[in-house]
């Protein structure tokens, strides 16, 4: 247990800027949920929900950069304390890229049509169960203060991008093949397969901001170290 | 481990300070780089002032007062060697206070007053280069030129902790023991001293007692972290203020204080 501040005020804004990114995760790990059924389920007023959500984010990501910049001008945070304001500056940006690109997945997923390819909205959804996890034990690694578990979060990008990369091939393949109910969506299941990817890549930065957080140093992660 | 051909002005190891039986520092070893500002931090009464007067011997004043351990300059002079004179050793190490000090004498008296003593300059236009050297490089003379010979004590007390460092300067130590230099003086005043000392790390290594961890990590390349007589850590000020190693320091500079 660490130990509490001496000045009281100084201490509750601290815990008051940690409960903010936990409630800002919360609502983005919802997000992001929603946004993967959607895919599937195609079911407009979850769509709906990822917008709402995503105007709740944005007024916490507010909240967060006001915090921040009163801690830092009124109690000049230094070690662990600065280093917890300057990551919750880059998370919280973080998070809220990341609840735009599932608004804008959820938005696209609804107006695919209930006839496109099975086998590529399968391929979709695992995409996005697969970032869902991701995320969800990246943020779970920050707030425990988790270094090795931000690293193993870091490592699944690489999977990511290979599911990303491969479902990409099979569109293009069909749509060489001409298979119309692909052919007809256009650039909607890539867009939605590029959001998915590209939360995957904040999900990334965001462990990399856990492992700072903790340690003092960002680390020179290359995908090479882990494979 | 005392390393003879280092960069470091002054080298200390198992120093250990008791006043009476109360011990007041636990074996300290500490080693200041040469043309560096050292921070010295922590909590009242935990050694930090204690020690850096172990390094002029101011405390050999104190009966009660014992101190043991290797003190080295310039890796070679044992400053508490029967054969070294206190006075000899202050001209090498100055010292600047918490409180200005400045003598009940003109201003010009008050930094002539050293190399008077020390013998340091031959002739009388010597005295007043060295005089006027030492205040333009403790970046007062601009301001005094004209009053040379009024009272010191009638300056503000920014001026009168700049002439202390003029003081100080004017017998060319090598280095500058300063113990809370800026805490008697208001912002603006102490944003002199701190450019100041900036300035100084050139010609001179700095050591400076300080409880303003702001001040610390203004103005110092290294920092010390004292608390109850032991040196918890030591490092890169960068580095203390951002990821100090030990839990302790980081539990004291961000106000942690249980």
């Amino acid at each position: 247990m660490e130990t509490a501040h001496t000045d009281k005020n100084f201490e509750q804004k601290l815990n008051h800027l940690t409960d903010n990114l936990i409630k800002m995760s919360n609502i983005v790990e919802k997000q992001i949920e929603i946004a993967v059924n959607v895919i599937k389920s195609k079911d407009s007023s979850d769509a709906q929900t990822t917008q709402n959500l995503d105007e709740q984010v944005d007024e916490v990501e507010r909240d967060v950069r006001d915090l921040s910049f009163e801690i830092m001008t009124l109690h000049r945070p230094v070690a662990s304390d600065l280093r917890l304001v300057f990551t919750a500056l880059k998370v919280s940006k973080e998070l809220e890229r990341m609840g735009d690109h599932s608004r804008n997945l959820a938005k696209r997923a609804i107006s695919i049509s209930s006839s496109f390819d099975e086998d590529l909205t399968d391929q979709m959804h695992n995409l996005g169960k697969g970032v869902q996890k991701m995320v969800n034990q990246t943020l779970e690694s920050f707030f425990k203060k988790d270094e090795v578990q931000a690293r193993i979060s870091w490592n699944q990008d690489a999977e990511i991008d290979r599911q990303y990369k491969s479902l990409l091939s099979d569109l293009i393949e069909r749509m060489h093949n001409k298979q119309t109910s692909v052919v007809d969506e256009g650039t909607k299941p890539i867009l939605i397969a590029k959001s998915l990817e590209r939360i995957g890549d904040h999900a990334t930065n965001i462990a990399e901001e856990v492992i700072f957080n903790i340690t003092g140093h960002y680390i020179d992660l290359k995908k090479s170290d882990f494979e | 481990m005392v390393d003879q051909n280092s960069n470091y002005a002054l080298q200390t190891s198992e120093v250990y300070v008791h006043y009476g039986k109360k011990m007041a520092i636990n074996n300290v070893a500490l080693n200041f780089p040469k043309n560096e500002v050292t921070s010295l931090i922590g909590p009242s009464g935990c050694g930090k002032s204690t020690f850096l007067r172990c390094l002029n011997r101011m405390n050999d004043v104190i009966d009660i007062c014992n101190v043991k351990g290797k003190f080295l300059l310039n890796g070679n002079v044992d400053i508490y060697s029967p054969d070294i004179q206190v006075e000899t050793l202050r001209e090498k190490v100055g010292m600047v206070f918490q409180k200005p000090n400045p003598f009940p004498k003109t201003i010009y008296e008050n930094v002539a007053y050293g190399p008077k003593i020390h013998g340091i300059a031959s002739s009388q236009n010597e005295l007043d280069e060295i005089v006027k050297d030492s205040l333009h490089r403790a970046g007062l003379y601009e301001e005094v030129k004209d009053r040379m010979e009024d009272i010191a004590t009638g300056l503000s007390g920014g001026q009168q902790q700049r002439l202390c460092i003029a003081r100080a300067i004017a017998i060319r130590p090598e280095i500058i023991l300063m113990d809370e230099p800026c805490s008697a003086l208001d912002p603006i005043a102490t944003a002199k001293i701190e450019d100041l000392i900036n300035e100084l790390k050139e010609n001179y290594t700095i050591i400076i007692v300080t409880h303003s961890m702001s001040q610390a990590s203004r103005v110092s390349s290294k920092t010390a972290f004292f608390h109850l007589g032991n040196l918890v850590e030591y490092g890169e000020t960068g580095k203390i203020f951002t990821k100090p190693d030990k839990e302790q320091t980081n539990d004291y500079i961000t106000g942690r204080f249980g």
